[in-house]
């Protein structure tokens, strides 16, 4: 059992607090003078918890969680990269084609048959697209579906 | 006899068709919610959110709408836990402990019966004691100043691990962090620009929305591709209906025993729904005695979890109505929703929004009226979807989180940010830093540096001012206590919580 985990996570912590709390001492006095409670005040406050905190965690840190490795850890990958290209893709495509490559490509790694998966995909796009764009009036992106 | 009048007034809000069945619609969906796994009431309704937002609703109808979500998620949760011995969220979990083996005894068609009547009696024992208390709370607490209500948030952080949380540090890391991410933006009070780096979208601050959807809903999804639990579990027969009147008569006492105790549980910051359940379960074994079968299927078993943490559902509605500081998770997100319509939370809502609040409450009791119709005819459709596996069911919600999050602004900036906040949550939930104070945080944080600014500028920079009133001490006192007695007590307790688990013989 190791805990490098919280040991990393405080390190980052005080990194982080430290520029935040910096940061915070860089900015022009307000328009009218110094008060006593200016916009540094709370931040500097919350500075100094953080520190205090990610100390706390490099010097008592808990057992590290399972992280997942090899083929999770590979799955995960492809999981966000789905999500950032579905992203991407949403306006130039349209919301239909890919909210189905989206949902279709995820139920797929998730363990679903390829075929169900992007049916899957296909009709919850198309449900949910009718459902905005007709029945809410909220308007997606129609993309390369979009009638002149 | 001035708060039934309001309570009219509630009704006559509730009642108006439009509401009655965004009612009815929230109470269906918050069902759903509750009862798939890996789709907890705090993740439900913050999808819903963004969804209720750009629908246009009015506040009433945005609040009534959540609410019975909120309500019908705890009815939901029972659903797994009997069926599939998994709690569909954690305050179900001591149902699992007779319900299942129930089930087992092929007689799940009772414990879903029963334990629906058990949350109805719940719910409404709840909703009796938040009708009584809330108003009374709201009037004390107008008598707060800003240093106690710089005191009071302090105290919802420090409480918020809960008594059985394991590490109150990562509680107050999470807290801190929540709050210096409001901080980003233009400085209310001076005009000056922080952590914007330049960025234009980053000047109206971050939008806690879409960080509360990243962090619960996209986490939650990369958590299950983790797993690779997307098969799903197979599909459990509910049998016929064999309660007996007589069987019922006899929950009677437990059932009023188990609300009155998970109400209280709920209004008491750090306790939630389910120390509720746990403690209405525990109670019930010692007056039961020898006399039970608890843990191999006896209907008390089942009744006192489920009023318990009903009761405490609507119980964790007092602190953040009236005080405007959630004690829970869900609450916390039901607290955005209110702030996102431009209300301010607290004492003053009574009189301001005396129809909204007066509406959600009746709502409530609306919602549970129906939740329990719902609940008893429909319980075969439930299960049934219960058989959907997650594989499907997980990327088209993620899916409904991007359209929520994408209609507020029609900008995939904030899709980005939303995604960054899921891998976030993601690490953080890995490394066993709670989500919800960082929530808190992200909503409190603002008013927090209002009222220190406040509390200061009043006493001419003095800062002993935060605690020089008796109350403000007091509050300071119960929020130390908060992080010094998850040392102490946490242990004892989560053991105990775990002998339980372990206790029934059949938790394979």
């Amino acid at each position: 059992m190791t805990s490098l985990g919280d040991r990393i996570l405080g390190l980052g912590l005080l990194v982080l607090a430290v520029a935040y709390g910096w940061a915070a001492q860089q900015w022009p006095e307000p328009f009218g003078g110094a008060e006593t409670v200016g916009p540094e005040t709370f931040p500097t406050m919350l500075a100094v918890v953080l520190v205090a905190g990610s100390l706390y965690l490099m010097i008592k840190p808990d057992p590290d969680a399972q992280w997942p490795v090899g083929k999770s850890a590979f799955e995960l990958v492809i999981s966000l990269v789905v999500l950032v290209v579905y992203t991407l893709l949403l306006e130039p495509l349209g919301f239909v084609i890919a909210t189905t490559l989206a949902v279709g490509t995820l139920s797929w790694r998730m363990g679903a048959a390829p075929r169900p998966a992007f049916l899957t995909g296909l009709l919850s796009a198309v449900v949910v697209f009718v459902l905005f764009n007709y029945g809410l009036s909220l308007s997606l992106p129609a993309g390369l579906l979009e009638v002149h | 006899m001035e708060t039934l009048g309001f309570l009219m007034e509630g009704f006559a809000v509730a009642l108006t068709p439009y509401n009655l069945m965004f009612a009815l619609f929230g109470a269906f969906v918050g069902t759903l919610i509750g009862c798939l796994p890996g789709l907890g009431p705090a993740n439900g309704v913050a999808i819903l959110i963004p969804l209720a937002f750009t629908l246009g609703l009015p506040p009433e109808t945005a609040m009534i709408l959540l609410t019975a979500v909120y309500a019908g998620a705890m009815y939901g949760g029972r659903i797994s836990s009997i069926l599939l011995n998994i709690p569909g969220d954690e305050p179900a979990m001591m149902t699992c402990l007779d319900g299942y083996p129930m089930a087992r005894k092929g007689r799940a068609a009772d414990a879903l019966a029963v334990s629906a009547i058990a949350s109805f009696a719940g719910g409404l024992i709840g909703t009796i004691g938040l009708i009584m208390l809330a108003p009374v709370l709201a009037r004390f607490a107008l008598t707060f100043g800003p240093a106690e209500y710089f005191a009071l948030f302090l105290l919802a952080f420090a409480t918020l691990g809960g008594i059985t949380g394991k590490n109150p540090v990562k509680t107050v890391v999470a807290a801190t962090l929540g709050i210096m991410i409001s901080t980003v933006g233009i400085d209310i009070s001076t005009g000056t620009q922080r952590y914007t780096f330049g960025v234009l979208e980053l000047y109206e601050g971050i939008d806690f929305i879409l960080a509360i959807v990243g962090l619960f809903a996209i986490s939650e999804l990369l958590f299950f591709v983790e797993s690779r639990m997307g098969r799903g579990r197979d599909k459990m027969n509910v049998g016929k209906l064999t309660l007996t009147m007589k069987e019922l008569v006899m929950t009677i006492p437990t059932q009023l025993r188990g609300g009155v105790l998970g109400f209280i549980s709920g209004v008491l910051p750090g306790a939630g729904a389910s120390l509720g359940s746990f403690i209405s379960y525990t109670l019930e074994k010692q007056v039961v005695g020898k006399k039970g079968k608890f843990g191999e299927g006896d209907i008390r078993g089942v009744v006192a979890p489920e009023a318990g943490n009903n009761g405490a559902s609507s119980g964790a509605l007092v602190p953040m109505l009236t005080l405007g500081v959630p004690g829970s998770g869900t609450t916390a997100v039901l607290l955005a929703m209110l702030i996102s319509l431009n209300i301010t939370p607290g004492p003053l809502m009574f009189t301001q929004n005396a129809d909204i609040v007066w509406g959600v409450i009746a709502a409530l009791l609306i919602g549970n009226v129906l939740l329990l119709v719902l609940n008893i005819p429909l319980v075969g459709f439930f299960v049934k979807l219960l058989s959907v596996p997650p594989m499907y069911l997980l990327p088209i919600v993620t899916m409904v989180a991007f359209v929520g999050i994408y209609s507020i602004s029609h900008s995939t900036f904030d899709l980005y940010f939303m995604v960054a906040f899921g891998v976030a949550g993601y690490f953080l939930r890995k490394l066993e830093i709670p989500l919800v104070p960082i929530i808190l945080g992200l909503l409190l944080g603002p008013e927090m540096e209002k009222n220190l600014g406040h509390a200061l500028v009043l006493s001419d920079g003095e800062w002993s001012v935060l605690w020089a009133s008796p109350l403000a001490m007091g509050l300071w006192i119960v929020a130390g206590l908060g992080l010094i007695l998850p040392y102490l007590v946490g242990p004892l307790l989560r053991r105990r919580m775990n002998a339980a688990m372990k206790e029934s013989p059949v938790s394979d």
